[in-house]
């Protein structure tokens, strides 16, 4: 569950990645510091190659910065052994990634089973918390559907409740709409509109601008080093009638 | 024309790029063509060394035997030394020595005691059985001379002593003979261990004169006779021999051996050999149809995505399919030829009967119907492995290959099921080997193969411990000989399955690189996941070592030539078992590591950066 | 365009013809497309509005283009505003662009800061319009008209994007012309 306090879920500071040595260095990450207050939703944007995916995996402890601090709900991620690391995504962070990564011969059910089975729960544990969060996400009809049998958008939602399986203090979503139609992209966004409403953490990496448009801050990324940040809090100057200027309206 | 030449040439074109593969399938089928032709080889060439000997020591064509018998409605019966007297001047008889009187006595030799058969001789040489003496010089009164075999086997050369009897005795010279088999095969005659006669060996021969041998019968048991004759027409021998058997019913009645059947019995440890290395070449001739085919399956799914690329220059599917039968066509050539002189170098090894006869073996003959059998069978072997894979390739439409569609693999909701009750290392492993059936019967066919081989083996010197004998006094030359080239064939199996079980491992582990990082991702640790690889390995092979004990058992009860099988000890089963289990573990735990520690982003990370 | 002009010659007083080769040049191929005439008919009306005054240049006939323009403060303030305008629909892009070429060419404000906070109002309507698409049942009429305005939303913000990155690369490489 979230933290209560406002203690920050996720924080890094100075936070860095190379790849590469010497002639062919890179510098994927450069210099951040994020701070994720619980229940928040943070949304990273940068065009391609800025580094944000590399941003994202070193949040969620599936590669290891070169420098600098990431902690998450207390623990050192940069000083955690590979042991502890998965322990810690077991229980604490939950993956979205663009390609979704079902398991083809798996059904929707058993693709969310699987993060509880290989947390050790039993199966029917397992079972009774993947119709929950099916249901939750509006796929309780198609629990037994083979991915191949679904679309990209209900994929994604799978995806999703694959990544809420046990509970993660954080949810970490890659590019989450970046295969998606945009009547598949607006289901996503009503999940993830979903999610937040239960104070669910959310950071998403994106370089599209619907998916920044519902997050509480948007941090704007170029070259590995953020740019930018804006809170996207308050109206719309002119929304009074705007949408209706913008649909061409007038008055 | 033209078409042939090209297929040829990619086909090179593709050898050359890949070396290692294309090495690696020839020692898979040089193992089973060097055997094979080393069986065919052997098969019928063991007459030569008997028939010099023969020439050599004016070898008998009849030999007759006379022993006391010592069971029998009637009481023991009197030897019937008449019937000896009686053969001399039978009908085809043209010459005769002997009677001679033999017993088996304790010899004492170099510290050691051993049981010996005694032969008790004239001083002269005698008309027919002439022992050729290869050191020293015949029988002197006080002398005893040894036979060869059985002189290696005990260390005796000229001028030791060895006791008989409580009395001491010099070795004068040693001699081979065509009369009677060679040390170990002394009892195929007849043996018996009468009191004061050791039997923790297989007797020797050796000759004394007549005094020694009665004066030790009456010590130990009583004088049986050897008579040897010389037919007419030596080769109606066995008639002769089955004739006058058939009609001598009396259970004291002398009973004859022709001199074929001596041979046979003397070329018992080459036929022996022969019938384990066709047995083996079977084994290794499945095996390498197992690796091929592991070797095939890895490159085929390459090649879908070069189908796509040759169609630019105008070539299909099936021209793909051609070049790559075309290719492990000429490696398994290559093998049969590589097999065949190997075959014909070590025969001769293999072909010679050991000390006891004269005249080598010489090169065995390679006949044609042999060399064309093998070639045969090595281009059998790439064609059943590439067969299926070829097909499939050759049907595959090119819209298809451009796509580069994988399919997905079928889905087994029972096995889904079952690994979900089971720990996470065995519930990704049970996944992973349910998305390739094909390499897991793979896994357990080549592992079950290399087991049945060793426990044949093992089933062989069970069977030889428990027969007379075989103790730890005296060394057993044939059965050393046995060992030893049941030694290399079986090293020669687990080697091929140890290979083919790392390469099984590499390509499961390219396949599961998506499964282990997803894995990973989700929270299982590297050790879950390299555990959870090796488990696709080791699963099979537990099974496939399991298999090869019934399949072992059945093996040697399919070729054994009727004598008694044991069991071995539940012990070196259960050892076998988990020896293998160990071993297929330890070869697949570093390919299984390196899989789990590739690093997960890399795989599932979008394209974007 | 008035606006354009007004910026243009926020930087400095100008002769007609200057700003009409200033402004061809903004505008590249596009620029073409302008009539001859027009900037003289902009600085007509602006000097008429009052938010830009002419003078005669001494020693030349009294002709249009030989007059040199310059801001009223009325016109300089009608500038300060336009460049804070982040109202949309906003400028064709025609007319945005020339805005940031303006404000960096006479130094009267970043452009990355125009460009943020143009983004920033876009986005916050994208949220909007999203917010009433979801709420709108799948397939009514009004979630369509809604999806046409977030549609033009996000190609206006792609192409903001766009912009941002080539004003930053300026940043980096100060040197080249407007």
């Amino acid at each position: 569950m979230t933290d209560a306090g406002g203690s920050p879920v996720l924080r890094t500071r100075g936070l860095r990645k190379d790849f590469g040595k010497g002639e062919g260095l890179v510098r994927a990450v450069d210099e951040v510091d994020l701070d994720v207050a619980p229940a928040e939703t943070v949304a990273v944007m940068g065009p391609s190659g800025c580094g944000k995916s590399t941003l994202l995996h070193i949040l969620g402890g599936l590669e290891r910065p070169s420098a600098g601090e990431v902690m998450l709900a207390g623990s050192r991620l940069d000083q955690m052994g590979e042991r502890a690391l998965a322990r810690l995504r077991r229980t604490a962070v939950g993956f979205v990634f663009q390609a979704f990564h079902l398991i083809d011969e798996l059904t929707a059910r058993e693709n969310v089973e699987l993060p509880a089975l290989l947390a050790g729960r039993s199966p029917r544990a397992a079972r009774r918390r993947a119709t929950e969060l099916l249901d939750r996400v509006g796929l309780a009809d198609r629990a037994k559907f083979l991915p191949a049998a679904l679309s990209g958008g209900q994929r994604q939602r799978v995806a999703i409740a694959r990544a809420l399986s046990n509970d993660p203090l954080v949810v970490l979503a890659d590019e989450p709409t970046g295969n998606l139609d945009s009547a598949a992209t607006l289901d996503v966004l009503r999940l993830f509109d979903s999610l937040r409403s239960t104070g669910q953490t959310l950071v998403i990496v994106t370089h599209d601008p619907r998916i920044a448009a519902t997050s509480d801050r948007l941090i704007s990324m170029r070259d590995g080093a953020f740019t930018g940040e804006t809170r996207l809090t308050g109206s719309a100057r002119g929304a009074r009638g705007g949408l209706g200027a913008l649909a061409g309206l007038e008055g | 024309m033209g078409r042939v030449l090209l297929v040829g040439r990619l086909a090179a074109r593709d050898l050359r790029r890949r070396p290692a593969t294309a090495v690696l399938m020839l020692l898979a089928i040089v193992a089973a063509t060097t055997t094979l032709t080393l069986g065919l080889a052997l098969h019928g060439t063991t007459s030569h060394p008997y028939d010099t000997t023969r020439a050599a020591t004016a070898g008998p064509d009849v030999v007759a035997q006379a022993t006391l018998t010592r069971s029998g409605a009637q009481g023991p019966l009197p030897v019937d030394l008449a019937g000896l007297d009686a053969l001399t001047h039978a009908a085809g008889v043209t010459a005769s020595s002997g009677p001679y009187p033999y017993t088996f006595a304790a010899m004492t030799a170099g510290g050691r005691t051993v049981s010996v058969m005694v032969e008790g001789r004239d001083q002269a040489p005698a008309a027919v059985d002439r022992p050729d003496l290869t050191a020293g010089h015949w029988i002197r009164p006080g002398e005893v001379v040894v036979e060869r075999t059985f002189a290696d086997t005990l260390g005796l050369t000229v001028g030791d002593t060895v006791t008989l009897g409580g009395k001491s005795y010099r070795v004068a010279g040693i001699a081979v003979t065509a009369a009677i088999p060679p040390y170990p095969s002394v009892c195929w005659l007849g043996c018996y261990f009468g009191p004061g006669v050791p039997s923790g060996n297989l007797p020797g021969l050796i000759w004394a004169t007549r005094s020694t041998a009665r004066s030790l019968a009456i010590r130990t048991e009583p004088l049986s006779y050897l008579l040897n004759l010389r037919l007419a027409n030596p080769a109606a021998a066995t008639a002769f021999a089955d004739t006058y058997n058939t009609t001598h019913r009396a259970p004291n009645a002398p009973s004859l051996m022709s001199w074929q059947a001596i041979s046979d019995q003397d070329g018992l440890l080459v036929a022996n050999e022969q019938r384990i290395l066709s047995t083996a070449s079977w084994l290794l001739g499945l095996l390498a149809v197992a690796s091929v085919a592991v070797l095939v399956g890895g490159r085929m799914t390459e090649q879908t995505r070069r189908v796509g690329l040759l169609k630019a220059v105008g070539s299909t599917p099936k021209l793909v399919a051609a070049v790559l039968l075309a290719e492990h066509l000429a490696v398994a050539l290559v093998a049969a030829a590589i097999g065949l002189f190997a075959g014909w170098l070590i025969a001769p090894l293999l072909a010679s009967p050991g000390a006891g006869l004269v005249g080598a073996a010489g090169t065995p003959p390679v006949g044609l119907s042999a060399v064309g059998l093998v070639i045969a069978v090595a281009l059998g072997v790439a064609v059943v492995a590439t067969f299926v894979p070829a097909i499939r390739a050759a049907r595959m439409s090119t819209v298809a290959a451009l796509a580069d569609v994988v399919p997905p693999p079928k889905r087994r909701g029972w096995l889904i099921a079952l690994s979900a009750r089971l720990p996470a290392p065995l519930l990704l492993g049970l996944r992973l080997m349910a998305r390739r059936p094909r390499r897991a019967v793979l896994s357990v066919v080549s592992i079950a193969i290399a087991a049945t081989g060793i426990v044949a083996v093992q089933v062989v010197h069970a069977s030889i411990d428990q027969g007379i004998g075989n103790s730890s006094v005296l060394d057993n030359p044939q059965n050393n000989r046995l060992g030893q080239v049941m030694l290399v064939l079986s090293v020669a199996l687990v080697l091929l399955a140890a290979v083919n079980a790392i390469l099984i491992m590499w390509a499961t582990v390219l396949d599961a690189r998506h499964a282990a990082a997803l894995a990973r991702a989700l929270g299982a640790t590297p050790q879950q996941v390299t555990a959870g690889l090796s488990a696709a390995q080791v699963l099979p092979a537990t099974l496939g070592a399991l298999l090869g004990i019934p399949c072992g058992w059945g093996l040697v009860e399919a070729v054994r030539n009727g004598n008694n099988l044991a069991a071995p000890p539940a012990w070196w089963l259960i050892a076998t078992v988990l020896g293998t289990v160990a071993a297929v573990a330890v070869i697949t735990a570093l390919p299984a590591w390196l899989g789990a520690s590739h690093p997960a982003a890399e795989v599932l990370g979008s394209e974007l950066a | 365009m008035q606006d354009v002009v007004l910026a243009m010659l926020a930087k400095e007083p100008s002769h007609g013809y200057e700003l009409r080769s200033r402004l061809r040049e903004a505008l590249g191929p596009l620029g073409e497309a302008m009539n001859a005439g027009q900037i003289y008919v902009t600085l007509g009306r602006l000097e008429k509005a009052g938010l830009a005054r002419s003078e005669r240049e001494p020693g030349l006939p009294d002709r249009p283009d030989r007059k040199v323009y310059a801001l009223t403060p009325a016109g300089q303030q009608r500038v300060a505003s336009w460049l804070s305008e982040v109202t949309w629909p906003g400028p064709a892009p025609a007319e945005f662009h020339l805005k940031l070429v303006a404000a960096a060419a006479g130094r009267l404000a970043d452009p990355m800061s125009i460009l943020d906070a143009q983004r920033r109002e876009l986005l916050r309507l994208l949220r909007d319009a999203q917010r009433a698409a979801m709420d709108e049942p799948d397939g009514s009429a009004a979630g369509l008209v809604l999806e046409g305005v977030t549609l033009r939303l996000q190609a206006d913000l792609r192409w903001l994007e766009a912009c941002e990155r080539h004003w930053a690369g300026r940043a980096r490489h100060p040197g080249g012309g407007e």
